[in-house]
């Protein structure tokens, strides 16, 4: 290598690099750091509130709550983990309408195309007393709240 | 000496101003009548808009038979698209709560509102289906060989950039079908290996569909994709004119010889022409350099003919017919707009349009599989099929050979009885977990209707290459194969999945929610 292709692959190679940093840049930009969305921790009410061995479903925080009088209080979320569709409660659990996705009362898959079972979400008390349902928690399935 | 230059000055002043009509008309049309090959020849050269075309064009690439347009007519969709997208964006705020009622004041408010959105709907519709069937038309009539085979992948880049534009337009209403669409193809991204999630994040600016996502797709609608498809198209454009012009057949081959040939020209010998008949009015030039194995020094001129008018004629024709038809459809057939975004309640059965319903029919049996794997798979094979089939037999002539026509056929049928012996045995056994309800994942993706198609047809593709020894007809086999497949899980997707994604033939009606 002589002197001249030595100092054109430099320039080139400061040229790339330059233009590959700037685009990263702007990429990065495009990632937010501030995030204007509301909590996935939900205060959703009292024990009392729920009735015994009855699931209540929450359709805006696409949740469901269990009381189970022998385990204590679970929450499910609603929201299928094939592709994000809104599950329905059914005599054998829950199923999804976009693809039909089957799962059992514990959230485990039936049938269908979805590949993880229902995640189960951490249940807490609040210092008021109202049960608190953290969605960005998972917890291992058969972990309850006992009352 | 004052008084004589002002006069001359006047007098100037006057000429000047009484041959300024002339002198604008001249300056800006440049030309009289075109009578003379010379003038037809001048003028695509001069004009900026006719330059994009040559001066003149082998008479294989008017033939309607051959190009049947499709190129053309999605170009002029995208024109169209172009059009009316730019005047709806003077009406459209890509806001959650102002989005959907700014369709409504489109559809009752705006003057020609509706219109509008019909026609802009319609021509994104119409441009994904004429960009697919362009793409058939240049794969059977082997228009993708040497050297075309970089413009055959700038054109697979081009028909995805479609489905993109697609994407991101049908999810701006913030319909039911924009916020489902978007959940479901942003969890489809999620399912790529490594950087899914993080994708997903990027697209959604933010682990929610709202506010964020929906002027993500909007920038991506109005501004990047249309700059990236032009840019694309642009040089889409410039390679069909350096690869030196549409596909034909090599000359030797060509019926055209004997149908150009008047008889004074043939040669009493037989086939050959006489090049350079006496005609003081033909001029000759070198107009452009192209690339090719067979440079046309001496057939040439007798099989082309100018561009104008003979291309410049057939492109305006298909304007108009294009934009009258598409006219018509939307002065008669409504948009679809569904009811306003609800993020609680999927719609049953919640349906893309028609031409993402294959791939949802694909994503119901593995989001992986048909999300991901089988998409993939199917970019690197079109993207390679250049690289892969390159002999030059067959080229610029449809479907090749007639053991090649058979042989697509054959594709076509068996393809299409694998697939519904799949569906119904899926559907009687109700895939794998019926049998086998502790499954691993792996195994439902593997095992499904989707995947066993894509592994029939690398199967047959392999046996019909090592049955014909021919790459070309083999790959005829499995293009066909593809497109049948591709066409098949798209009808089954419009017209036999009910609600929760159930099968129902056409003549069963759904039951009621």
């Amino acid at each position: 290598m002589n002197r001249r292709h030595f100092l054109s692959k430099l320039g080139w190679t400061s040229f790339w690099t330059a233009v590959v940093g700037m685009v990263a840049g702007l990429a990065r930009s495009m990632y937010p750091n501030v995030l204007y969305e509301p909590s996935r921790k939900y205060k959703v009410g009292y024990p009392a509130d729920f009735a015994r061995d009855v699931v209540t479903p929450l359709p805006g925080e696409k949740l469901f709550i269990y009381n189970d009088s022998k385990q204590g209080f679970y929450a499910i979320s609603g929201i299928c983990t094939h592709l994000g569709c809104v599950v329905s409660k059914t005599q054998e659990g829950f199923f999804c309408p976009c693809h039909g996705s089957r799962f059992d009362h514990s959230g485990k898959v039936k049938a269908g195309p979805a590949p993880r079972p229902l995640p189960w979400y951490r249940v807490s008390l609040a210092l008021d007393g109202q049960l608190v349902v953290d969605a960005g928690e998972e917890v291992k399935p058969g972990t309850t709240l006992p009352i | 000496m004052g008084n004589r230059k002002s006069h001359g000055m006047m007098q100037e002043f006057w000429r000047n101003a009484r041959a300024l009509p002339g002198n604008v008309w001249r300056s800006t049309i440049r030309h009289g009548p075109l009578d003379t090959d010379l003038d037809r020849a001048e003028v695509m050269n001069q004009n900026f808009f006719l330059h994009i075309l040559p001066v003149s064009v082998h008479r294989n690439t008017l033939r309607f038979s051959y190009s049947l347009g499709l190129g053309a007519i999605a170009f002029i969709l995208f024109l169209i698209l172009i059009g009316t997208g730019i005047i709806l964006m003077f009406y459209y705020v890509p806001a959650v709560d102002q989005a959907y009622p700014r369709m409504k004041d489109l559809e009752f408010v705006v003057s020609n509102g509706k219109l509008l959105r019909n026609l802009h709907r319609w021509a994104a519709h119409g441009m994904v289906a004429v960009v697919f069937l362009h793409m058939c038309r240049v794969f059977y009539t082997g228009s993708f060989r040497p050297p075309r085979e970089f413009n055959w992948v700038v054109g697979v880049v081009l028909f995805f950039l479609t489905l993109g534009l697609s994407f991101t337009g049908y999810l701006l209403p913030w319909d039911q079908l924009a916020f489902w669409a978007i959940t479901v193809g942003t969890n489809i991204v999620a399912y790529l290996p490594g950087v899914g999630k993080q994708l997903r994040f990027l697209l959604l600016g933010g682990n929610e569909v709202g506010q964020e996502a929906l002027i993500r797709f909007y920038v991506l609608h109005i501004a990047i994709l249309p700059v990236l498809a032009l840019i694309v198209l642009g040089v889409h454009f410039w390679r069909i004119r350096k690869d030196g012009g549409l596909s034909r057949p090599e000359e030797a081959e060509s019926p055209l010889v004997s149908m150009t040939a008047t008889p004074a020209s043939r040669d009493p010998a037989g086939g050959s022409l006489q090049i350079f008949p006496a005609d003081p009015r033909k001029t000759y030039g070198l107009m452009e350099l192209v690339k090719g194995r067979t440079p046309m020094v001496d057939r040439g001129p007798e099989d082309t003919l100018t561009a104008w008018p003979h291309l410049v004629f057939r492109l305006f024709t298909l304007s108009l017919l294009t934009l009258v038809i598409f006219l018509i459809v939307s002065l008669f057939f409504d948009a679809p707009l569904k009811e306003l975004a609800n993020p609680n309640f999927p719609e049953n059965p919640a349906k893309a349009p028609w031409y993402f319903l294959g791939l949802q029919e694909l994503v119901s049996y593995s989001a992986f599989m048909g999300g991901v794997f089988i998409p993939t798979l199917t970019v690197v094979a079109l993207m390679l099929i250049p690289y892969i089939d390159r002999g030059p037999a067959g080229t610029g002539v449809w479907f090749h050979s007639r053991r090649a026509r058979k042989i697509a056929l054959l594709s076509a049928i068996l393809t299409t009885a694998v697939i519904w012996l799949l569906l119904f045995a899926n559907m009687r056994t109700g895939g794998v977990r019926r049998f086998y309800p502790d499954s691993p994942q792996w195994l439902i993706d593997l095992l499904n209707p989707g995947t066993l198609t894509v592994l029939y047809l690398v199967v047959f593709f392999f046996i019909a290459g090592y049955l014909t020894d021919s790459l070309r007809e083999a790959s005829i086999g499995l293009f066909t194969g593809f497109l049948i497949g591709f066409t098949l899980f798209t009808v089954i997707g419009v017209f036999l999945r009910g609600p929760n994604w159930e099968f129902y033939w056409f003549w069963q009606s759904w039951p009621a929610p």
